[in-house]
């Protein structure tokens, strides 16, 4: 147990230290992200450049710490558009009567019934390509899990004591919604969304790997490797260091989700993980 | 049970509508003129009217998509820009070599997460069980095209232990049967190009493989734990079963239905992560497809694939529940009740 804990702990610090960094990472950035420099194309890694410089000759490392500030952004509006569509419509599902539930939740099912990347790939090349289509592409993609998780939650509080005892007390249904039953309903929903911080920052890097989401010279971690991909076996660590930053940054969330997911379920907390 | 059935299909046939008003609001949210997309950059003005008939780009929304519904009912999804062919031929075309690349990532998922989460429940909270969690971790997280990329560097590249790219070494030829690759070499007795045709499947279904071993292992794992702390294997045990039957066969034998679930509907999802996977590694297959599609513009080539792959992924999902309630007897019985309540209710 202790092992994990110390698991635990050390995402919580990279997490953290990834947010701050796609904050704080132009200050630290040694070189710039863009400027060409043909005369030192695909160095490899030294004390000049930590990362080496890709085929342009730009530093790879600065790249990657300005590649936060395009990819987590981007993630994190996915995220909070889908949530919010998700919340509203599966509050609207729980609450709104028999018909409402029944057409919403087919509208959902269509939603879930295709791989993301896929609808996402289709809206995406309908938008034109670009990282704001991505984006929009993909919060209108991603809701329909939000949308279920919600109306599951919604409809375990609406019939609470307390909620009856609201309505009783003569509570209007807008304060009895947004007082009463959703603060209680989505207090477990955050878990949910942290766990998704890397499955969206996947897809959005993916859509900007096959082309449709952040363009060249963008320093987006996706674009980036789709742009060293040709100059694989010359130029490896162009590759391989976005990839990485990719890797670490999805690790330290799903750790944190999980970590935050026990917290909130002590039938797991006294259990086996 | 048969209601069941009729209940699943009709909830399919929704989501299939709702996947054509969703495929035809494609269409619609283009930028610029449909018909000129649909005629291709080249066109000249007469050809960009053809087609504006065609599609009936001329009528109102409604009829317009009773059009589009017409069309997709008959099969036209619309000719390739690109390639000049309907869209779904070509779709066709590719569409086994998908197919077999999926298989062979579906045989290594299974292959390597049920063991393992077997071995992480049976070894819970040990140095094993966390080894098992840190690869599944890395699993979940990992970008699946990096992977592709870094395993080519690594095992084709520098170890030139397996071939980069392609499907068949320079050279070798099959006749082509089913479309896959390994398949049709089997089937015309060519076993040099069948052992070609799976080397150079080994990387790209084990990148394909990656970030679906985690899931599998995380919910054989879970399932694994409960069933060994259950009665009947403590029964098992007393009974003095050797305790590699007590695990397989008391145990994972139970422990399976819910990873079946997943590894059903995980054949979707997999035909959807072709997208990432087959260009890299200069397969042809639906996903590649769909990329190049995408990057010349190809809009109702873009929309047939994933047309297709939605047709797929709902079919699957009804096998799925088909197999399990086949698996699962409480299941059945389950069907069953409902509707005698369901007739109880309606008498």
């Amino acid at each position: 147990m202790t092992r994990i804990m110390a698991i635990d702990r050390i995402a919580l610090a990279v997490a953290v230290l990834v947010v701050t960094l796609a904050v704080v990472g132009p200050f630290l950035a040694p070189h710039d992200p863009y400027a060409v420099d043909l005369a030192n194309a695909l160095h490899g890694p030294s004390a000049a450049h930590w990362f080496g410089t890709d085929v342009n000759g730009r530093d790879v490392l600065s790249r990657i710490l300005y590649g936060a500030q395009v990819t987590l952004p981007a993630t994190v509006i996915v995220i909070a558009a889908a949530t919010l569509l998700g919340t509203l419509i599966g509050t609207v599902a729980a609450l709104g009567g028999k018909a409402v539930d029944e057409v919403l939740m087919r509208l959902t099912d269509i939603g879930l019934s295709l791989p993301s990347i896929i609808l996402a790939l289709g809206l995406a090349a309908a938008l034109g390509p670009g990282l704001r289509s991505a984006v929009i592409a993909l919060a209108l993609t991603w809701w329909p899990g939000y949308a279920r998780l919600v109306r599951t939650l919604v409809r375990e509080v609406k019939d609470a004591e307390y909620v009856d005892a609201a309505r009783m007390l003569g509570v209007s249904r807008a304060r009895l919604v947004f007082r009463h039953i959703l603060p209680n309903a989505l207090n477990s929903l955050y878990v949910q969304t942290t766990l998704d911080v890397s499955a969206v920052m996947l897809v959005i890097s993916g859509l900007s790997f096959v082309g449709v989401g952040a363009q060249v010279p963008s320093a987006e971690w996706g674009a980036m490797i789709a742009a060293a991909a040709n100059n694989l076996t010359n130029g490896w660590w162009a590759v391989a260091f976005p990839g990485l930053a990719i890797l670490l940054t999805a690790v330290a969330f799903n750790l944190v989700g999980d970590w935050l997911r026990v917290r909130n379920d002590p039938t797991i907390r006294e259990g086996v993980r | 049970m048969g209601r069941f059935l009729l209940r699943r299909l009709v909830t399919s046939v929704v989501v299939l509508a709702g996947l054509a008003v969703v495929t035809f609001l494609m269409t619609q949210v283009l930028p610029g003129d449909p018909a000129r997309a649909a005629a291709g950059r080249n066109a000249t003005a007469e050809q960009v009217a053809a087609v504006r008939a065609r599609l009936g780009l001329d009528q109102s929304l409604p009829d317009q998509f009773s059009g589009y519904l017409g069309r997709l009912l008959h099969g036209d999804l619309g000719t390739s820009v690109f390639t000049q062919r309907p869209v779904l031929a070509d779709v066709a075309a590719m569409l086994p070599a998908s197919v077999e690349l999926v298989l062979a990532a579906m045989a290594i998922n299974i292959a390597v997460a049920v063991p393992l989460g077997v071995y992480a429940a049976y070894r819970r909270g040990r140095a094993a069980d966390v080894a098992a969690r840190l690869i599944t971790l890395l699993g979940a997280a990992v970008p699946v095209f990096w992977l592709g990329l870094m395993l080519q560097l690594v095992f084709a590249a520098q170890l030139r232990l397996l071939p980069l790219t392609g499907q068949l070494a320079f050279g070798q030829q099959v006749p082509r049967i089913t479309g896959m690759i390994s398949l049709d070499a089997l089937l015309s007795g060519n076993w040099v190009a069948f052992g070609d045709a799976l080397l150079h499947l080994v990387l790209p279904a084990v990148t394909l493989a990656a970030a679906f071993v985690a899931v599998v292992a995380r919910t054989v794992r879970s399932s694994m734990i409960t069933t060994l702390d259950s009665d009947y294997i403590t029964l098992a045990r007393a009974t003095g079963a050797s305790e590699l039957r007590v695990v397989v066969r008391h145990g994972l034998r139970n422990a399976l239905v819910p990873a079946s679930t997943i590894l059903g509907m995980q054949l979707g999802w997999m035909l959807g992560s072709t997208v990432l996977v087959e260009a890299i590694f200069g397969r042809t297959g639906i996903g590649a497809y769909a990329v190049t599609a995408v990057l010349q513009n190809d809009l109702y080539a873009v929309i047939g694939t994933v047309l297709v792959i939605g047709v797929v992924f709902v079919v699957m999902n009804v096998v799925v529940d088909l197999v399990q309630l086949w698996l699962n007897p409480r299941l059945r019985k389950a069907a069953g009740r409902e509707r005698r309540a369901e007739i109880a209710v309606n008498a």
